[in-house]
C-alpha cells in the first residue's frame, strides 16, 4: 500500500476520514506519551496530558501549516499541555514526593513492570533535579532527537536560550548519574 | 582555551551542538587536559547511558486506552475550518485595531456637528432672523405643507405634476 504524506492525511482528516486521523498520529503514540509522563512524573497525568493534547490537534488541525513539520506541531501541544496540567495542580513542587512513588505505579504488564522498575528509578533519579524547562528541552532533545532549532520551535524560545538549558539540564544529570554509579558500586563491593 | 571555558562548553560537546571550529581548539585542549577529558567522559557516558534508559523505558497506551483517547478527541467537536483568506494578525491586534476604531468614530460624531454647526454659523447666538430666512422658499411660507411631484415622459414630452399635502394625499389644485 502507498503510504501518505502527513499533509495528505491532515487533508483527509479535515475532509471528514477519522480514519486517517489514527494513521497521522499512530507513529507518535509512544514518543508522546513517554514525554508527557517524564514531563509530569504520573502515568494517569501524563495520559490526560495526551487526552487533552489529541483534542486540541483534532480541534486545530485547520491551523497546521502544510510543508512544516507535523511532529514538532503535536509536541509543542503536548509539552504546552503538559505545561498547563502542572500549572493547574501545582504538580511541580511535589514532584519529587510523587516520582518515588513513580516506579510503581507505571505500566500494566507485572513482569515488564519489575524488569523496568530499576530504569525508571534512574530516569527519575537523574531528571529529579532539573527545571520544567531544561526536563523539557533534554527530553526533546536527548529523548526525542529533535535538532536545536525544532525545540527552540517547540518551547517557543531562542535557540542560545535552548543551548543553556541543555547544558545545564545534562550538566544536572552527569552529577546524578555519578550519584546513582557511586551508589551501584558500592552494593557491588558488598 | 582555558580549562574554565572548555569545562563551560563540554555539555554541549557531547551532543554535537557546537560550532565545527570550537570543537578543533576543544579537542586540542582535551589532548593535554587528564582532567578535562575525564570530565569529558564522564559526560559522554550520564548522556549515552541516559539515553539508552529513555529509550529502553518508552511507555505505549495500552491498545482499547488508546483508540479511547482518539474517539474522544474526535466526537466531540469537528475540526476548525479556516477562512479562505487567513487573518494576518494576531487576535489582540484585531481587537485594539477595532477598538481604536471605535473611539474614532465615537469621537468623530461628537466632535463634527460641534464643526458643521460653527462653520454654518448655527447653534451660536449670532443666529439672526436673516440667517434664518435664507432656509426658507418665502416668508410667508414658514413650514412647507404641499409637495409637488412632476413626471415628464421622455418620448411625448407629456408632464404630470402632483401635489401632495403632509398626509401624502392628493391634493387638487384648481
Amino acid at each position: 500500500m502507498e503510504m501518505k504524506s502527513e499533509d495528505e492525511l491532515v487533508e483527509e482528516v479535515l475532509s471528514g476520514d477519522h480514519r486517517s486521523f489514527e494513521l497521522l498520529l499512530q507513529p507518535y503514540r509512544q514518543g508522546l506519551l513517554s514525554m508527557a509522563y517524564r514531563m509530569t512524573g504520573n502515568l494517569e497525568e501524563a495520559k490526560e496530558v495526551c487526552q487533552d493534547a489529541l483534542i486540541k490537534v483534532y480541534r486545530h488541525l485547520s491551523r497546521f501549516k502544510k510543508g512544516r513539520s507535523f511532529k514538532s506541531w503535536i509536541y509543542k501541544i503536548t509539552v504546552n499541555s503538559a505545561y498547563d496540567s502542572m500549572r493547574k495542580k501545582k504538580k511541580y513542587e511535589d514532584l519529587l514526593e510523587s516520582q518515588k512513588k513513580v516506579g510503581l505505579s507505571a505500566g500494566h504488564d507485572p513482569e515488564k513492570q519489575l524488569l523496568n522498575t530499576e530504569i525508571k528509578a534512574k530516569i527519575e533519579t537523574c531528571l529529579q533535579g532539573l527545571s520544567p524547562k531544561e526536563k523539557a528541552t533534554f527530553l526533546l532533545r536527548d529523548g526525542e532527537g529533535f535538532s536545536i532549532q525544532e525545540a527552540s520551535e517547540i518551547l517557543k524560545c531562542s535557540s542560545i536560550s535552548i543551548r543553556t538549558h541543555l547544558s545545564r539540564a545534562r550538566k544536572k544529570i552527569r552529577e546524578q548519574f555519578e550519584k546513582i554509579n557511586f551508589a551501584d558500586t558500592k552494593e557491588v563491593r558488598r | 582555551m582555558n580549562c574554565k571555558k572548555v569545562r563551560r562548553l563540554l555539555p554541549l560537546m557531547v551532543g554535537s551542538e557546537i560550532p565545527q571550529s570550537k570543537i578543533l581548539s576543544l579537542k586540542a585542549h582535551l589532548e593535554e587536559c587528564p582532567k578535562c577529558r575525564q570530565e569529558y567522559d564522564s559526560y559522554n557516558l550520564s548522556l549515552e547511558q541516559t539515553k539508552e534508559w529513555l529509550a529502553k523505558d518508552r511507555i505505549d497506551w495500552e491498545e482499547y486506552e488508546w483508540q479511547q483517547a482518539l474517539q474522544s478527541a474526535i466526537k466531540d467537536k469537528k475540526p476548525e475550518v479556516t477562512a479562505l483568506v487567513s487573518w494576518p494578525f494576531k487576535k489582540a491586534w484585531a481587537y485594539s485595531i477595532i477598538g481604536v476604531l471605535v473611539v474614532a468614530l465615537t469621537l468623530l460624531l461628537i466632535i463634527r456637528p460641534s464643526i458643521m454647526q460653527k462653520k454654518m454659523g448655527l447653534g451660536s447666538e449670532k443666529f439672526t432672523e436673516e440667517q434664518a430666512q435664507l432656509f426658507r422658499s418665502s416668508p410667508e411660507e414658514s413650514e412647507q405643507d404641499v409637495v409637488s411631484m412632476t413626471l415628464v415622459s421622455k418620448e411625448t414630452g407629456l408632464k404630470i405634476v402632483w401635489f401632495l399635502n403632509k398626509n401624502f394625499e392628493l391634493e387638487v389644485k384648481e
